[in-house]
């Protein structure tokens, strides 16, 4: 196919050595999992930011790069598989940083092994008609699997530069920083149908590659196989569930916790709180709001900084291993055939398992998932089943002190019910459950530098985006106790507890505010069983029940934020009585049995 | 699912759904039934004229369609029509 944009390309390059009223802005491009942030992280080094694009929730990092002795704008576009036809929102993003005229030059990134894919994206970009540079990432992964590419010949053809680079060692960077100026639009054909792009692609890559049969890549293939196979994947499965527990069950939210909780919040910012309240404010309401029970500064922030934020940062380091290194794809497989019977697909996997660490955060991820009937179901079954880190670590620490038979019940008795509803609620919602399609990233080991920064971007999105939430759930909490509305709740809440669950009175206050504030509710819990208060039927019963109650004042207020009003309180409406009628129906069977654990 | 078999007999196309792991083949066609699978699979590289290897056919259908690893259910993997390779193994 021939070319016809070479006068809109001589007319690019002058363009960057012409007066701007900007600095020159740099946008980079390409699919998922190319090494896309590693590249910008090389071209911009440490000074980034990250913002919701406008109006919608998908992050665009941006940061500054010298770029020969001028300072450019790099802007880093979300992952895209293609830029025309049926678009996610990362696409449309990513579309609208190109049409809107944000960029003045594209740098595609592309994964070398994968050149054909590559190439029908640049033939979408062209279309564009901004001034290109193609760089093949990886390179060293291609040659390791045989795969050679002529990249003289393939810079030709598409008459622009076409550089190699091994962004994570830093190989090819400066090529790319040499190349910009010479940047021009691809030589691709534009309007044509996707079939013809294909051919085109395919045509090209045949030209200008070539694949040998030996690949020296055994160690990362080999594993890479022993993950998606049942046999070995299961094995493997267990093991990161084990390895995700002691770091985030036992090193975050044991040790880390109880540093921050008794010492640094404990010992030293609260006391000094109280103190200066007590010798400034003079206005008891005040005094109390800041520093009281309900306190913003004793209860929400040391609820959100010593409790919740240490819990959360293992475990969005561990998770951001998982995610990097191509493992949690691969787990997906396995988990289809499950997500299939309650409506949903493997994709759903990310967030369920995010919410083991936070359900307030996974209630957010499940933007990733294809239509609205499975984001509905996937909030339902986060706030319902799934427990977050602070319940998990008070059932262990209640129920693995008990037996082991009461800790198999409570799981049984949760799983089963998560089964349940997500059955019924994919047999009763209406819409559409998308298609399982997912691609699975070479297995590779992370990066450090790409991890930390990752964790901490995430650190900073909980910092600013949950945070404040905790805060807001702490103000309500305040009111309800200063209007005297707690303990009526939890009068009213008695005969259920006593009558229906079979507990003792003291347990309804604890779990009304367990719902409020899920660390309450759990040392009270905790209280009660030491102090032999509670038989090990109420203890399991108890717990259940927290359980499938929805998580926390927070993951109900980003119900509410992610669906609306109505929607969160129709998914309280139904969670509610579910948690407890299990709990009843709990306590009927085990006491009928007999069961004493 | 009748024009599958139709297709099937006359020149050796099958879906890939039908592969056995290790067998390989070149992509032909993507049913046009439904169009929003049609464009995800080209957008991934599923386009008529790739090689294909099946990997995996359980718990879910994993293949390799040239350099990428791509793991889909089964109803979509019997969209995708394959000319496999002769006197494969």
């Amino acid at each position: 196919m021939s070319c016809h944009v070479g006068q809109e390309r001589a007319a690019g390059r002058p363009s960057l050595l012409k007066l701007r009223s900007h600095p020159l802005r740099i946008a980079l491009v390409g699919q998922p999992n190319v090494g896309k942030s590693v590249v910008f992280g090389r071209l911009t080094g440490r000074y980034v930011t990250v913002s919701n694009y406008p109006g919608t929730t998908v992050a665009v990092t941006k940061g500054r790069a010298l770029i020969g002795a001028e300072v450019c704008e790099v802007i880093d576009t979300p992952g895209v598989n293609a830029l025309e036809g049926t678009l996610s929102e990362d696409e449309q993003i990513a579309r609208q940083v190109l049409a809107a005229g944000e960029a003045d030059v594209v740098v595609q990134v592309a994964d070398a092994r994968n050149l054909r894919r590559a190439l029908m994206l640049t033939s979408q970009i062209a279309a564009f008609g901004k001034p290109t540079v193609l760089v093949l990432n990886m390179i060293d992964e291609a040659w390791e699997r045989g795969i050679a590419i002529d990249a003289r010949e393939l810079s030709a053809t598409l008459a622009i530069p076409v550089i190699e680079t091994v962004a994570t060692e830093g190989r090819g960077l400066q090529e790319l920083r040499d190349a910009l100026p010479s940047a021009a639009v691809p030589c691709a054909p534009v309007s044509i149908t996707s079939a013809e792009r294909a051919l085109w692609a395919h045509e090209l890559t045949e030209r200008v590659r070539r694949v040998s049969t030996i690949s020296r890549a055994y160690v990362q293939e080999a594993l890479a196989r022993a993950m998606r196979r049942p046999l070995t994947g299961l094995p493997i499965l267990a093991i990161v569930l084990y390895a995700l527990y002691l770091f985030v069950g036992v090193f975050g939210a044991q040790t880390l916790v109880r540093l921050l909780e008794d010492g640094v919040f404990g010992r030293g910012i609260n006391p000094a709180a109280t103190w200066l309240c007590d010798r400034f404010i003079p206005i008891p309401f005040i005094r109390d709001f800041l520093v009281g029970q309900y306190g913003l500064i004793t209860m929400g922030v040391t609820y959100a900084i010593a409790i919740v934020l240490p819990v959360v940062a293992t475990f969005f380091l561990m998770f951001g291993f998982l995610e990097d290194s191509g493992y949690i794809p691969r787990l997906a497989i396995f988990c289809d055939r499950i997500f299939r019977v309650m409506g949903l697909n493997g994709k759903a996997v990310l967030p369920m398992v995010l919410g083991l660490g936070c359900d307030t955060m996974a209630t957010m991820t499940t933007r990733i998932l294809g239509t609205p009937k499975e984001r509905l179901i996937a909030i339902l079954l986060l706030a319902l089943g799934i427990p977050c880190s602070a319940q998990l670590a008070t059932i262990l620490g209640i129920l693995g002190g008990i037996s082991f038979g009461a800790l198999a019940t409570l799981f049984g008795v949760v799983l089963g019910q998560m089964f349940l509803v997500g059955w019924l609620a994919a047999r009763v919602l209406k819409g559409e459950r998308s298609e399982f399609i997912m691609e699975l990233p070479p297995i590779r080991w992370p990066r450090i530098g790409n991890l930390l920064t990752k964790t901490r971007l995430r650190i900073w999105w909980y910092l600013g985006e949950a945070v404040p939430l905790f805060l807001v759930g702490t103000v309500l909490l305040f009111g309800l106790d200063r209007v005297g509305a707690l303990i009526w709740i939890s009068r009213a809440g008695r005969p259920i507890v006593t009558g229906l669950l079979g507990l003792p009175p003291a347990t309804a206050q604890i779990l009304v505010m367990g719902f409020l504030r899920r660390d309450y509710g759990a040392a009270g819990l905790f209280q009660l069983a030491h102090t032999g208060q509670l038989t090990g039927v109420q203890a399991v019963v108890a717990l259940t029940v927290m359980t499938l109650f929805v998580p926390c004042v927070a993951n109900f207020l980003m119900m509410v934020r992610e669906r609306g009003l109505k929607v969160g309180f129709a998914l309280l409406a139904v969670i509610t009585p579910v948690a407890i009628f299990t709990g009843a129906g709990l306590n009927y069977v085990l006491h009928a049995l007999g069961v004493q654990f | 699912m009748s024009s599958t078999r139709l297709v099937f007999s006359s020149d050796g196309v099958r879906p890939l759904a039908s592969l056995a792991c290790g067998e390989g083949g070149t992509i032909v066609d993507v049913w046009r039934s439904d169009l929003h699978r049609r464009d995800r699979l080209l957008a991934l590289g599923v386009t008529p004229g790739a090689r294909v290897t099946m990997l995996q056919t359980f718990p879910g259908v994993v293949f390799l369609c040239d350099q990428t690893e791509l793991a889909i259910e089964r109803a979509v993997a019997e969209a995708i029509l394959v000319r496999p390779e002769e006197g494969h193994r």
